[in-house]
């Protein structure tokens, strides 16, 4: 008879550690004017920000919700907490900031990779960051990298917020682009002048530790001119049987001959709903590249998408989704091809078990103005049971005929002959199937910095044990 | 004026690309219906011109072991709406050859479903556009059976400001272990007005099978035009012939002589002999 291995989920218990918070920290639940007028004041908004939040909930208010995609019938925006008032103000010492969240940084291990690899580290817990720094050198290469409202409040960068925020995903994108930009608090502005290369990676992490609350950080980074910047991004959350709420927005500005590479290892909790909205322009021979992790969260939508807006731009999406009990993971790309000679390349991975749910979702669209541009996209998913689903939804919409693209896509389960192949060569099933697995991420993995490809393989956790039926 | 969602994608996707359906007036138009049960292995064609009503509706059952050659050709300029259903039984097997020729705006669905074990489909599409042409095809071809097998090969060739969009989809259902599928698109775009757009969708809730959908969407390759120009073949005829090579996967699946004519004529091809 033959055996089935056992691939196991994702082992989560590593992030699933909380703190208690102090209940009056807490806004009230749900969003109204009055708690929007409160988080301004809160953060002592600039007026013109203060209008927007107020015009992002209008928005927010009147917008339907989205009619395709995973279910979110179990989130009550009602009930999720939209701000919560730091215990302290950010530091840039990891010794000022409050013994409970270093910890939390400490386990996650944020502090030891800033001392090993970074440049620079933001660190975010629950509305507020707490820790923001950059490396000396690094400073004075006139690279900026500070928390966002900081940058809003300082004259010098105060304009250029003004002129970049929530112009690539204004708040009419969609119902919870609009959610954001009424409640946003948090996260990252990092500026890199002309003919600047950080040969480092700058890191944002971002936890929320609280109960049925939400995180709405905003990511704005600008590359100036032939600039270059390696960008992580890290998020964790413990286990609640509240639902959770991340909507965040990142919204990137790619100069001429500038190459932004963004990573993102993201591993919500199961209670956590993930809509957020990631964002790039690219100018004149500018690049951006993905890199995209999803194995948390009990649903997530999330598009990273490329506007090649100069000739000779191009993108890379490079993306691998774990969906396994009690998740829906509806992920993928979106690239717009909107010059002449413009290309791009999407390469993403779907791995289904126990139940889960993944649906890769692409959008390649090239425009009139687009001659001579190429594009290609390649999916495949994995399935590892027959409780599990995983759909394949690309749309390739041309309007050019000087162009080339090409798409590809699989679906299958493990093969018995590369079983058979192994298992003829030594190996048990149980390693056999890992090693099978493992491949099949391998383009995730090798594309991250050595520290984050492990911290990949700890989440993929693929423990082959056992057999069933 | 009630418009009617038509040629509904299976699984909806992003609003803004406007794929997820059509919206179409067809209240009052007269429609052509016709169910048949096939019992025996047969050869059907089927020829829509401007003679035909504005609404086409065809159900078949295709029998326990029965081979149907389905050959349909739309050569209409008024606008259209046609529509597929075919179940397959056990080992039925369907052969289905669909060619479009213009057609100011023509709506067509198929929907096959794989329902008996070891059932087939095989479905080869043709689509010459050109002017102001419109086509939206929306195919599905859902697997209940173990073992059913389905393939796809659509080829189009697109001219003027013509618009094409084809949504095929393959849909695993629970059960149907050991299934096999595979779609494959092939668009020559020879006019910058043109658009094209292409949604191969794979759906999947059972573990043993092997899906897969590939594209490819554009210009001739420049290779091909060097090679084909250097033995002194003009652009124009390269153009021609790399067209009309696309094409013939589907013409040449027409086995009734006088429907090849119409055709090539329809295609301004000249004779069959030629």
């Amino acid at each position: 008879m033959k055996q089935k291995t056992q691939v196991e989920d994702i082992d989560r218990s590593f992030y699933d550690f909380r703190y208690d918070e102090d209940a009056q920290d807490f806004f009230d639940s749900g969003i109204t004017p009055d708690i929007i007028r409160g988080i301004s004041e809160e953060k002592n908004d600039p007026d013109w920000m203060r209008e927007f939040r107020l015009r992002s909930l209008e928005i927010y208010s009147r917008m339907p919700m989205v009619k395709w995609g995973a279910s979110i019938e179990g989130l009550d925006v009602d009930n999720i907490v939209a701000y919560i008032r730091p215990k302290s103000r950010m530091n840039t010492d990891w010794d000022s900031v409050p013994d409970n969240i270093k910890e939390t940084f400490e386990r996650l291990g944020i502090p030891q990779a800033e001392r090993e690899s970074l440049a620079g580290v933001g660190a975010q817990y629950d509305s507020e960051l707490v820790y923001h720094n950059v490396r000396k050198e690094v400073a004075q290469s006139g690279v900026v990298y500070t928390d966002l409202e900081s940058a809003m409040h300082d004259e010098r960068y105060a304009g250029i917020i003004k002129d970049h925020f929530m112009k690539l995903v204004p708040p009419s994108d969609h119902k919870f682009a609009a959610l954001h930009g009424a409640v946003w608090s948090g996260g990252s502005f990092v500026y890199v002048p002309k003919n600047v290369h950080l040969e480092v990676p700058l890191q944002s992490y971002f936890r929320l530790n609280a109960k049925g609350a939400g995180q709405f950080e905003h990511t704005l980074i600008i590359l100036e001119e032939n600039s270059s910047l390696h960008f992580i991004e890290g998020c964790s959350a413990p286990k609640y049987y509240e639902a959770g709420l991340h909507a965040g927005c990142v919204e990137l500005y790619v100069g001429e001959g500038a190459s932004l590479r963004y990573s993102t290892i993201e591993n919500w909790s199961k209670n956590m709903y993930n809509l957020n909205t990631k964002r790039a322009i690219v100018q004149k021979n500018g690049r951006i590249e993905w890199v995209s992790g999803s194995f948390g969260s009990h649903v997530s939508y999330l598009y990273p998408m490329s506007i090649l807006n100069g000739e000779g731009a191009s993108a890379e999406f490079t993306g691998i989704t774990f969906a396994g009990e009690g998740q829906d993971l509806d992920t993928g790309a979106k690239i717009v091809h909107n010059a002449p000679n413009t290309s791009s390349y999407m390469n993403t991975k779907s791995i289904s078990k126990s139940g889960g749910k993944s649906t890769f979702r692409s959008a390649v669209t090239v425009s009139e103005k687009a001659a001579g541009s190429k594009s290609s996209v390649n999916c495949e998913s994995l399935m590892l049971d027959n409780i599990s689903r995983s759909d394949t939804v690309p749309v390739i919409d041309v309007r050019t005929d000087k162009c080339d693209i090409g798409h590809e896509a699989k679906i299958g389960r493990i093969s018995d002959e590369a079983i058979f192949y192994l298992t003829s060569r030594g190996l048990s099933e149980e390693d056999a199937r890992a090693m099978i697995v493992r491949g099949f991420a391998d383009n995730v993995s090798k594309e991250l910095p050595l520290e984050y490809a492990v911290e990949m393989n700890n989440l993929i956790g693929l423990e082959m044990h056992g057999s069933v039926g | 004026m009630t418009a009617s969602k038509l040629n509904i994608l299976p699984v909806p996707t992003f609003s803004r690309l406007g794929v997820n359906y059509v919206s179409r007036d067809t209240e009052g138009f007269e429609t052509s219906r016709s169910t048949s049960d096939i019992t025996e292995d047969r050869t059907v064609t089927f020829y829509a011109d401007d003679s035909s009503l504005p609404v086409g509706e065809v159900t078949l059952n295709v029998g326990k072991g029965v081979k149907l050659k389905l050959v349909q050709v739309f050569d209409r300029s008024a606008p259209y709406v046609s529509k597929l259903n075919v179940t397959l039984d056990e080992s039925a097997e369907l052969e289905l050859v669909q060619l479009y020729i213009g057609g100011s705006d023509t709506v067509s669905e198929i929907v096959t479903e794989l329902a008996g074990a070891r059932s087939k489909v095989s479905t080869v599409i043709g689509c010459a556009l050109d002017g102001d042409n419109k086509l939206d095809i929306n195919l599905i071809a859902r697997h209940r059976g173990r073992k059913s097998e389905s393939v796809i090969d659509v080829s189009s060739v697109l001219k003027g400001q013509s618009v094409k969009t084809f949504k095929g989809t393959i849909d695993f259902i629970n059960g149907s272990s050991g299934a096999k599928g595979s779609e494959h698109e092939d668009a020559l775009l020879l006019d910058n007005r043109v658009r094209n757009r292409t949604v191969p969708v794979i759906l999947c809730e059972e573990e043993n099978v092997e899906g897969s959908h590939g594209a490819t969407i554009g210009r001739l390759d420049e290779r091909h035009i060097f090679y084909l120009r250097s033995r002194g073949t003009s652009e124009e005829k390269i153009y021609e012939l790399m067209s009309r090579s696309k094409l013939m996967k589907a013409v040449g699946r027409i086995g009734d002589e006088a429907v090849k004519a119409r055709v090539y004529k329809a295609l301004g091809w000249g004779d069959t002999d030629e």
